[in-house]
């Protein structure tokens, strides 16, 4: 390698969700800059819900986002909910947990096979990797359609969720329909263990691994779950979520439409999937304990590149606590409608959920007639991106010192570490604050 | 081999990228549909693709918010034959343009707390029709999977699909939904909105946003009166209508009802 200055351009990167790309500048053989650009046009979603009605917001807000509308929603229906001062019925909670699983089906499937596995197994994609892996490939798709069924039937529809209201559902789901989902989760777990044996067989390179803080909500009960309402870091700090503008520092840089994140202290942080088993890991039952044994034998490591194995893990996860919501909902009557009363006032809320890519929270303040006064959203890829550049700098001194081989090479090892993270761009580039 | 696949481009300019994961979420059809199709520039789903060759088909989804969109999209057309505009954002501007009057300078400083942003080189929001002319157009927040799936196979037998131009109340009405204007006193868009979604919303009890976007002549003056005999305030409704199709009924009325609004 040339010790004099060059600069590494991925202007546009593939198999992730909107638009960003990578810039590496060295100099005499040092690491001189690191960005991620993001260049996804800003919709300034928040600043326009402003003068809108609070039962406006879920049906905006959600489309911030495809991939993770559901995330959107019932974090959105959280914090407008604490706003208002109501609780949500046990039927309603259940009923959200099992879209919130639906949904982290559907990302995880598809992040997992369609978008990072084709680096392991050496294809551009998912497409491309049918023609070698027709089975695995079929089975993935069918476990991604499971995901877009729970969302279809308890949210009416697979994206931007229509079903979904203030204070309850506007249609409950059929005893039959949720048997059926029920049975399909349980034929979808031996296939995927079939897919943690395959994982395990694949050794992921530590070019990229760092000391790294992990952050994720602690579960709302015991148990590993993706709702709660306290903030934990991987050194056992711990804040209410209410706090959050305590805890996440935002700042605005050059190369990006997103903003960035790091903690009071300055450090940067990791969210998602590989946090969250950092965390809670411990909790997890059954057979996804087994597969994060199978995939984690020395525990979770601070290596990023683990992030899909540990989607994985969470994937086995959601198809055994999804036939236990599915049994809990069995268990009430069958209704059509569930809806809480509530009176209009004044309030200011927030709600926070672990969505496939790591902690979201919504925050929204409303005057005495219900119109919206101010809106916030921090998204987990925003509060990754800061983490993700520095990431990528580790990676580059590495691979540079080691002398990797050709410069496309290097381009997909740096590639692999930004798609890792499972970034959703679109989502990002909305972290704002009135 | 009897002929060549027809090479195809799937591209996102600004939005949510739901329109292509609605082609993902073709599940059981993606791999067959794939096979007879060369996708060969489809960022989203690939790592290797080529952004210049021509191309058969292309589907683009989302706004024009930047002036690199506007770059893309112009040398997206340049290189394709039938160009498909896929999802609301992309054939009528959808939830981005609802507040297009509202200038760019005053949204960034509210969301970045300091303007001008030179970095940020956001216009108004337009749709794709806007500035280039398409082939076929598929409304949608997202697209129906089902009406994506006509497009793809119409087009790889040569042909056009064709859609009936039902509004949302005729699915509704067909599936004896209580309707939300006369039960329940609220702004309903399904008269004026385009079908094809099976009136997904009114039938979860939740009236019609209009996410579709307009029919080709919705009678939008008797819906707006309608909903104002039934005592709902000029403000609610004007609300309710600066949603999916803001522009279009700016241009039918609405800017009447908006004034009744507050400013900020």
């Amino acid at each position: 390698m040339s010790a004099a200055g060059r600069s590494i351009v991925i202007p546009h990167l593939g198999r992730v969700e909107g638009h960003g790309g990578i810039f590496v500048k060295v100099v005499g053989g040092r690491v001189h800059e690191v960005n991620m650009d993001i260049f996804e046009g800003s919709r300034y979603y928040e600043a326009l819900l402003k003068g809108k009605h609070f039962l406006d917001v879920q049906g905006v807000i959600t489309r911030v986002c495809a991939i993770c509308s559901a995330g959107h929603t019932v974090a959105a229906l959280a914090a407008l909910e604490n706003a208002l001062g109501i609780g949500s019925s046990p039927r309603v909670f259940k009923m959200r947990g099992l879209l919130t699983l639906g949904a982290t089906i559907e990302s995880h499937a598809l992040h997992v096979f369609a978008l990072a596995l084709p680096d392991f197994l050496g294809f551009d994609s998912v497409i491309a990797m049918a023609e070698k892996y027709p089975r695995e490939v079929t089975f993935a798709l069918k476990l991604k359609q499971l995901g877009n069924r729970i969302q279809e039937l308890i949210g009416g529809r697979a994206v931007h969720p229509v079903n979904t209201l203030v204070g309850g559902f506007g249609k409950l789901p059929r005893h039959r329909d949720l048997e059926e989902i029920r049975a399909a989760l349980a034929a979808a777990q031996g296939p995927l263990a079939g897919f943690v044996e395959l994982a395990a067989s694949i050794e992921v390179p530590d070019f990229a691994a760092r000391p790294t803080v992990f952050v994720a909500l602690r579960p709302h009960e015991e148990g590993y779950r993706f709702r709660g309402s306290t903030l934990c870091t991987s050194r056992g700090e711990e804040f209410p979520v209410a706090e959050y503008r305590d805890v996440v520092r935002e700042f605005t840089v050059e190369h990006s439409h997103a903003k960035h994140a790091a903690l009071a202290s300055g450090e940067t942080y990791m969210v998602g999937s590989l946090a969250r088993l950092a965390l809670w890991g411990d909790r997890l039952v059954g057979q996804a304990r087994e597969a994060f044994q199978r995939l984690f034998p020395r525990g979770v490591e601070e290596n990023v590149l683990t992030n899909t194995w540990a989607q994985l893990v969470e994937l086995v996860h959601c198809l055994e606590r999804g036939q236990q919501v599915c049994e809990e909902l069995l268990g009430l009557p069958e209704e059509e409608r569930e809806m809480q009363d509530y009176r209009v006032r004044a309030g200011r809320g927030v709600g926070a959920i672990e969505v496939p890519r790591g902690t979201l929270i919504h925050e929204y303040s409303f005057d005495d007639d219900g119109i919206i006064e101010s809106a916030n959203v921090i998204t987990p890829t925003a509060q990754n991106l800061a983490n993700t550049e520095r990431d990528l700098r580790a990676a580059v001194e590495r691979l540079l010192a080691s002398d990797v081989g050709s410069e496309s090479i290097l381009k997909l090892k740096l590639e692999m570490v930004a798609r890792a993270y499972d970034p959703c761009i679109s989502c990002s580039v909305h972290v704002t604050c009135l | 081999m009897a002929k060549s696949k027809p090479k195809v481009g799937i591209f996102g300019l600004t939005g949510c990228a739901g329109d292509q994961l609605q082609i993902l979420n073709c599940e059981d059809q993606l791999i067959p549909l794939a096979r007879q199709m060369d996708i060969v520039d489809w960022v989203m789903a690939s790592s290797r693709n080529d952004h210049t060759c021509r191309l058969d088909i292309a589907f683009v989804e989302g706004v024009v918010a930047t002036e690199r969109d506007l770059e893309s999209l112009k040398e997206i057309r340049a290189r394709t034959k039938t160009l498909v505009a896929l999802g609301t954002c992309a054939v009528w501007g959808g939830l981005p343009a609802m507040h297009n009057e509202i200038p760019r300078e005053v949204l960034q400083r509210e969301v970045y707390h300091s303007s001008p942003l030179h970095f940020l080189d956001t216009v108004e929001a337009l749709p794709p029709t806007h500035f280039v002319p398409f082939e076929i157009t598929l409304p949608g927040c997202p697209i129906e999977r089902h009406e994506f799936l006509r497009v793809a196979h119409a087009l790889l037998a040569g042909a056009m699909p064709e859609f009936h131009m039902l509004p949302v109340c005729w699915e509704c009405k067909a599936k004896e939904n209580l309707c939300r204007v006369v039960y329940f006193q609220e702004v309903c868009a399904g008269a004026m909105t385009r079908g094809g979604c099976g009136a997904r919303c009114p039938s979860h009890a939740v009236a019609c946003a209009g996410c579709r976007g307009p029919l080709e002549e919705p009678n939008y003056d008797a819906n707006i009166t309608m909903f104002a005999d039934r005592g709902i305030s000029w403000v609610e409704i004007a609300r309710k209508m600066s949603q999916f199709s803001a522009p279009v009924w700016i241009k039918q009325g609405l800017e009447k009802e908006v004034r009744h609004e507050r400013r900020r």
